[in-house]
């Protein structure tokens, strides 16, 4: 028994040797002006991160030894910036060929390689919720990644967030905007488009019953030796996930009659609506998407660019955030995603939102709509090591991102970038002089 | 002696409108007490400036201010120049997805004949939001094609494109080829012969406006000759032959930048470079043509990842640093509003603050021969003023005032309009 | 004049009866062979140093060393001349003889607004077999033996579902004596339709698993339904799920062909998913997925072409890490395979000259893969995996004769392929078209041809376009008109093959000559009966460029 036991703690303790000397996950960051979100700012402090996770937030933490050390004085540090709205990382957009498309799935069509994860890393951001397109009213089942680039694309899968399935109202799903030969595609309104989603609706609890009829027959004292099961339907499964409270609905709309309506239709059927994507009339109903509980995940200030979005206001983030709305800032764009820090400034010029306040735009925020909240979205100990740190305040406009840390692995250096570069231009000129 | 008085009373009164009038005509306003940066002098902390109708007529630390003046406290403020805009489309378009309110781009290839600021919208909803920011004068300007027409110089108040044209006819607007975009690059390949193409066509063109003008001023001589056919695009290149109209080309790769010095040069033109996203690759040859460049939205991806992400960023810092005079733009409508935050970018990127502000205030107004009229706080120039609590350049930055040409402008937009019906 | 037409039309047409005999007898007895004095890799055992082959009735009779072999009677006996002896190489992946369709756009990749065209339903194919369209042609055939391809696996190219492959011996033109194995396997790709569902590579793989799960029910209902079909509403009949039941339920083999490393994972998660009896082609990425590949035990098809995909990070950041990725990363892939111990063929894939085929060989084994595995994954290993390893693969008693003489070691700078047996038929290789030197005259347009043969004197128009150094046109005369094919003009020289259409059968023959600008002189070979043509320009006549055609 004792041989037993010893050999076990041995076992033991050559398994925690190797956690901790999982070397690439184990980082300390010192000196910085630490930005938790949820616990106020540190002017000066240090954060240790072992395997992965933040054990420790406090001043002059002593280095463990052969961890990597980061010296931050002077610079601002915060968790790493969640952009709950993107197409980046994909190879494919939106499905085209029929107007309902639930039965798709964008963690199908990952892309490690799409050169956006890197532009992500440069703006500070560490984790994306990756979406179909607004082309169908219902779309597919999104996907939440980590920016973690060079890594394969079934690492970057966060499987902590909540299942989302894409929904969309208004022009882009009643193709307002595309001129198309021959005969149009029905729905080509917006009744159309509540139409079609509530008929969806209405076969997947069709679906659901010939499902739980055929499980209780098979329960039964004597199944009948020709029970057939139904035929699984991709495309309602999603749906049915969704009444049964497995997956939540993501759903594109700007106005706020259209908005309002989404809220009936999903109180008729009684799935759950996690957010509103754009939402750019958000202000005028947001009492209700208080009281419902439905968050909206925004650009701050891109507006006018169609007639839907023409009544967009600088003030819709604050606005809401102040009303107790849940609110994020998505950038929905592969060349925003690096400026979201800018964006959620601008919530404090149109709005008067505190510092604080601002970043949680960009942080907490899209983590709960994510739910990813125990795992990100601020820095606490417990959470992962998602960290973005930057050369000024982030909100500020001269500030520049320098790190970018996830889970205790540096993905991004614009030091070792610029030195990188420096001397590839050395040796163009060395080839050059040659020549 | 009472009458006399009567009389002369009666006679003063008749003065008195007269007062009012030039009152009215020459208000002062004192602007007191706030950090002022000038641009084109020291800082002043704690100043003053005065205004005299249109114009500033001083500013200073001590500066007396006259009787009547209006005062507006500036304590804990910040006053700036108002600032400029490179290249817009405020008053072309509303909506971009609605045909019926985008007015910025003509159909055809050579449109010289076009004036952008003939298709001004006085009332556009983003002129407001772009003044509320801080923005009092901007360059609107046609696209499309080869030669897209002339710009021109507009203050952002006005209730009719009269009342809001500053100078017009500016520049005339050529485009080179664009770069191709980042995801497309290794499908489509380089077009290199694209901007020589162009270039050639350009030649040719004004080689036919040279004999074009050579045989109206000919014609023009000898009443007895019949005047040479009407030619509408050769005829409103004349201006540009003649130097009194520079060029503004549009222009971004960097083999396309080399040809398009050279064809300045060559032809002897006056040029202002818009784009120039490969500048920094020819940050030398740039600063010794002297010809500026004004940058367009930096809220863009470098089209080849080899030039490294922050390439769009950088370069503004490094031309700067070469000696190239630059100014930013916002080539936008309804985020004209952004100005200050492309040349804020361009500072985080190694462009020096106080250039950065230069670059949308002085710079510009040099770049478009108005410096005489705006671009920095000078006395004789027009008020063109901005009160902010913070660097204008700054995201989180209130604007308190704005005046344009000494009228304190309502900040009041859309935005604030719609939040206010709705908001509870 | 009519009279000594009818009497040339019954000359022409004795001479070609006796051709057909002749062709027909050859069909009924193959002949035998010995090849002695050769060095043997029988790549199922140990070299043998100086040996013999015996082919008989398309088979290996016998093999050995030399002195061990009884050489039969009525063999006739080849002259190995230290030739090195292989077995035949195997193309488990290629697209020879099918219509090339046009190269339709890349699909893009990101659209954020929805496209045209209503729905219309598209409708897969999985049924169809590639057998159907083969069209067999002597330069390909030529052109494969030349670098040692005995067999191979023509693959349908097209759509999701691609369709059946079918395994061909290279043993001639006739494609329904190639046939070693119809069909091998139901083809997939991971691509798009452009207007119909799916048009996105999500929408793709949910059409896979979508169809996959419908055939298992459908499989099901039928079974139900043969077994108790009382009470039980009969399925409705689904040619598309039916054609799908042999792969899906009954395990049939399924390729999926996988251009990038994605796809690879697509794939062996469908595998997966479905317990499909599932082969992966393509996949040069495949070096970068080993350990799903080392898991997942699937036979791979690794294709010889080594461009990376379009939106790998090897293509995306600089052409000169693109050309490196060309030149050096990508070659190394085989290697690697190798190092993790992973069995795997080598296949032409989307390559279609031969000597790019034959250089990504070499540069496979530059790059670190052993010259044995390289022959091992072109012989036996694609035998096995394509189920015809008691027939073909290595050099054994009892298999087809498919065997390659080389004049060198296999794949190394110079080897040359001397002979090629294909099911027992000996193929001299010849060498290849000298390149081109640039023709003298521009010999287009339209010539009164004379030609003196043992049966007489006869007249023919030709109508003649060149363009650079090829020739095309046609011959018109009182028999019909015939088309000129393989036309090459090199410099003076003239040489091109006439297709002849006598009595519904085509007949070869070929023409080599002289070229001036306004004759042609030369002769014609047919079936060993030669006959002298001189042609003469027919002034005032000449056709411009696509006249013709």
């Amino acid at each position: 028994m004792r041989e037993k036991i010893i050999s076990f703690m041995i076992v033991l303790n050559i398994i925690t040797c190797f956690a901790v000397f999982s070397f690439a996950q184990d980082l300390l960051i010192k000196n910085g002006t630490i930005l938790t979100i949820t616990q106020g700012k540190i002017p000066k402090g240090d954060i240790l991160i072992m395997g992965g996770v933040i054990r420790r937030i406090a001043d002059n933490i002593e280095p463990p030894p052969g961890v990597k050390v980061i010296d931050a004085i002077g610079k601002f540090v915060m968790p790493g910036i969640i952009d709950s709205h993107t197409h980046i990382a994909l190879a494919g957009v939106n499905e085209s060929g029929e107007t309902i498309s639930s039965e798709v799935k964008m963690m199908d069509v990952l892309n490690a390689e799409d050169p956006a994860i890197f532009t992500a890393l440069t703006g500070g951001v560490t984790m994306v919720h990756t979406m179909h397109g607004s082309g169908n009213p219902i779309g597919g089942e999104n996907v939440v990644l980590k920016m973690k680039w060079g890594k394969p694309s079934e690492e970057m899968i966060v499987h902590e967030a909540l299942r989302t399935l894409k929904f969309a109202l208004g022009e882009n799903p009643k193709q307002a905007n595309i001129f198309s030969l021959g005969e149009p595609r029905y729905p080509q309104t917006r009744m159309g488009v509540n139409a079609i989603i509530r008929r969806e609706f209405l076969k997947a609890k069709d679906y659901l019953e010939q499902w739980e009829r055929y499980d209780e027959a098979k329960r039964s004292k004597n199944p009948p030796k020709n029970l057939l099961p139904p035929r699984k339907d991709l495309k309602l499964e999603p749906l049915v996930d969704m009444l049964r409270g497995k997956m939540v609905a993501r759903c594109h709309s700007y106005r706020a009659d259209e908005t309002l309506e989404f809220i009936e239709l999903s109180k008729e059927f009684g799935f759950k609506i996690a957010a509103f994507e754009h939402a750019s009339e958000a202000f005028k109903i947001a009492d209700k998407l208080v009281e419902e509980k439905i968050g909206i995940s925004i650009f701050l200030d891109n507006w006018a660019y169609k007639v839907e979005a023409s009544e967009g206001i600088a003030y819709n983030a604050a606005y809401c955030a102040k009303k107790g709305v849940l609110v994020s800032i998505n950038s929905d764009s592969n060349e925003r995603i690096r400026r979201l820090f800018n964006d959620a400034a601008k919530a404090m010029k149109y709005g008067d939102l505190s510092e604080e306040e601002a970043l949680k735009l960009i942080t907490i925020n899209p983590a709960i709509q994510l739910g990813v909240e125990k795992i990100a979205g601020s820095l606490e100990v417990g959470k992962h090591g998602d960290i973005a740190i930057f050369s000024e305040h982030p909100l500020s406009a001269y500030t520049c991102c320098e790190i970018t840390i996830i889970e205790g692995e540096v993905y991004f250096d614009r030091a070792q970038y610029l030195k990188q570069r420096e001397e590839e231009k050395k040796k163009e000129e060395v080839k050059k002089g040659l020549n | 002696m009472r009458e006399k008085i009567v009389i002369i009373l009666a006679m003063l009164s008749l003065f008195i409108p007269l007062f009012s009038e030039q009152e009215k005509k020459t208000e002062l306003i004192a602007i007191q007490g706030g950090k002022i940066i000038p641009v084109g002098g020291e800082e002043i902390e704690g100043g003053t400036v005065l205004i005299r109708g249109r114009l500033i007529e001083a500013l200073g630390k001590e500066i007396e201010i006259p009787q009547g003046a209006k005062i507006i406290s500036a304590k804990g403020l910040f006053v700036y120049p108002g600032m400029i805009d490179g290249q817009c489309y405020l008053g072309l378009q509303e909506i971009g997805s609605i045909r019926a309110t985008v007015d910025s781009t003509e159909t055809g290839i050579i449109n010289p004949q076009l004036q952008a600021v003939e298709a001004l919208r006085p009332d556009s909803i983003h002129i407001p939001i772009a003044r509320a920011n801080g923005i009092t004068a901007a360059l609107v300007v046609p696209t499309g094609g080869l030669v897209a027409g002339q710009s021109g110089l507009i203050r952002l108040y006005g209730m009719t494109p009269q009342e809001m044209v500053i100078k017009s006819p500016m520049a005339m607007h050529i485009n080179l080829p664009s770069l191709p975009s980042s995801s497309r690059q290794q499908r489509r390949g380089d077009q290199p012969e694209e901007a020589s193409k162009r270039i050639k066509e350009l030649k040719e063109l004004f080689a036919k406006v040279r004999h074009y003008q050579k045989q109206r001023q000919f014609a023009r001589k000898n009443k007895i000759l019949p005047l040479p056919e009407f030619d509408e695009k050769l005829e409103f290149l004349l201006p540009v032959i003649d130097g009194t109209m520079p060029l503004f080309i549009s222009v971004h790769a960097e083999k396309d930048i080399r040809e398009a010095m050279k064809f300045v040069e060559e032809e002897k033109l006056k040029a202002i470079f818009f784009g120039v996203e490969e500048g920094w690759k020819v940050a030398e040859e740039l600063a010794k043509s002297g010809i500026p460049v004004i940058f367009d939205s930096l809220y863009e991806l470098p089209s080849k990842w080899e030039d490294g992400y922050d390439a769009l960023y950088r370069n503004p810092g490094i031309l700067r640093k070469a000696g190239v005079k630059i100014a930013f733009s916002s080539s936008s409508a309804s985020l004209a509003k952004d100005l200050p935050y492309h040349a804020s970018k361009a500072a985080a990127f190694g462009l020096d603050r106080s250039e950065a502000l230069k670059a949308v205030t002085l710079y510009p107004a040099e770049i478009f021969g108005v410096d005489n009229l705006m671009g920095s706080l000078e006395s004789g120039k027009l008020a063109n003023i901005v009160v902010s609590d913070g660097d204008i350049l700054e995201l989180a930055t209130h604007v308190k005032h704005v005046f344009i040409e000494g009228k304190e402008m309502d900040l009041k937009t859309r935005y604030e309009e719609l939040l206010d019906k709705y908001k509870k | 004049m009519k009279k000594k037409a009818k009497v040339k039309r019954v000359i022409v047409l004795f001479f070609f009866s006796l051709f057909l005999l002749l062709s027909f007898s050859e069909a009924r007895v193959l002949p035998v062979y010995a090849v002695v004095n050769c060095k043997i890799f029988p790549v199922s055992g140990p070299p043998i140093e100086k040996g013999v082959i015996v082919i008989r009735n398309g088979l290996i009779e016998s093999i050995g060393e030399e002195g061990k072999i009884v050489i039969p009677e009525d063999a006739e006996i080849i002259e190995g001349e230290g030739c090195f002896a292989y077995p035949g190489l195997i193309d488990a992946h290629g697209s020879f003889f099918l219509e090339t369709k046009k190269e339709e756009e890349p699909s893009s990749e990101r659209e954020r607004l929805p496209a045209l065209s209503p729905q219309e339903k598209f409708k897969p194919h999985p049924e169809f077999q590639v057998f159907k369209s083969l069209k067999p042609k002597k330069s390909v055939l030529e052109s494969l033996h030349r670098i040692g391809f005995t067999t191979v696996l023509v693959v349908p190219e097209e759509e999701i579902f691609a369709g059946q492959s079918v395994l061909l011996n290279l043993n001639g033109e006739e494609a329904q004596a190639m046939v070693v194995k119809n069909p091998f396997a139901l083809h997939i790709n991971f691509v798009t339709n452009r207007n119909t569902y799916p048009t996105s590579l999500m929408g793709t793989m949910a059409f896979l698993r979508q169809s996959f799960l419908d055939t298992e029910h459908y499989a099901l209902h039928s079974a139900f339904f043969s077994r108790h079909s009382k009470g039980l509403r009969r399925p409705e009949y689904d040619p598309f799920l039916e054609s799908l039941i042999p792969f899906v339920a009954e395990k049939k083999p399924v390729v999926f062909n996988c251009a990038n490393l994605e796809d690879i994972k697509r794939a062996l998660i469908l595998i997966d998913e479905f317990k499909l009896n599932g082969y992966i082609a393509g996949a040069n990425e495949a070096w970068r997925v080993v350990g799903h590949l080392e898991r997942a035990k699937v036979p791979l098809f690794i294709s010889l072409d080594y461009k990376p995909p379009l939106n790998s990070i090897y293509a995306t950041q600089g052409e000169e890490l693109r050309e490196k990725a060309e030149k050096e990363i990508y070659p190394e892939n085989p290697a690697i395979l190798s190092k993790k111990g992973l069995r795997f063929a080598l296949c032409s894939h989307t390559l279609k000259k031969s000597e790019d085929i034959l250089k990504n060989v070499q540069k496979a084994i530059e790059r670190g893969l052993p010259r044995e595995e390289a022959l091992k994954a072109m012989t036996i290993i694609p035998a096995r995996f394509l189920g015809v390893d008691n027939l073909l693969g290595s050099l054994e008693q009892g298999k087809i004769a498919n065997i390659i003489f080389t004049s060198g070691e296999i794949f190394k700078e110079g080897t040359r392929v001397k002979r090629v047996f294909v099911d027992g038929l000996s193929f001299e290789v010849k060498e290849p078209p000298k390149a081109e030197a640039p023709a003298l005259f521009n010999i287009s347009g339209r010539w009164l041809a004379k030609i003196t043969s043992p049966m007489g004197d006869m007249e023919m128009t030709l109508e003649i376009e060149q363009e650079g150094n090829s020739i095309l046109g046609k011959i018109l005369s009182e028999f019909g008109q015939w088309e000129i094919t393989d036309g090459l003009i090199t410099g003076k020289e003239l040489s091109f093959t006439i297709s002849a259409m006598i009595m519904g059968e085509t007949v070869e023959l070929t023409f080599k000559g002289e070229a001036e600008m306004d004759s042609l002189v030369g002769t014609f070979s047919f079936m060993g009966i030669t006959a002298a043509m001189r042609a003469t320009r027919i002034p005032g006549e000449n056709f411009k460029r696509g006249g013709i055609r």
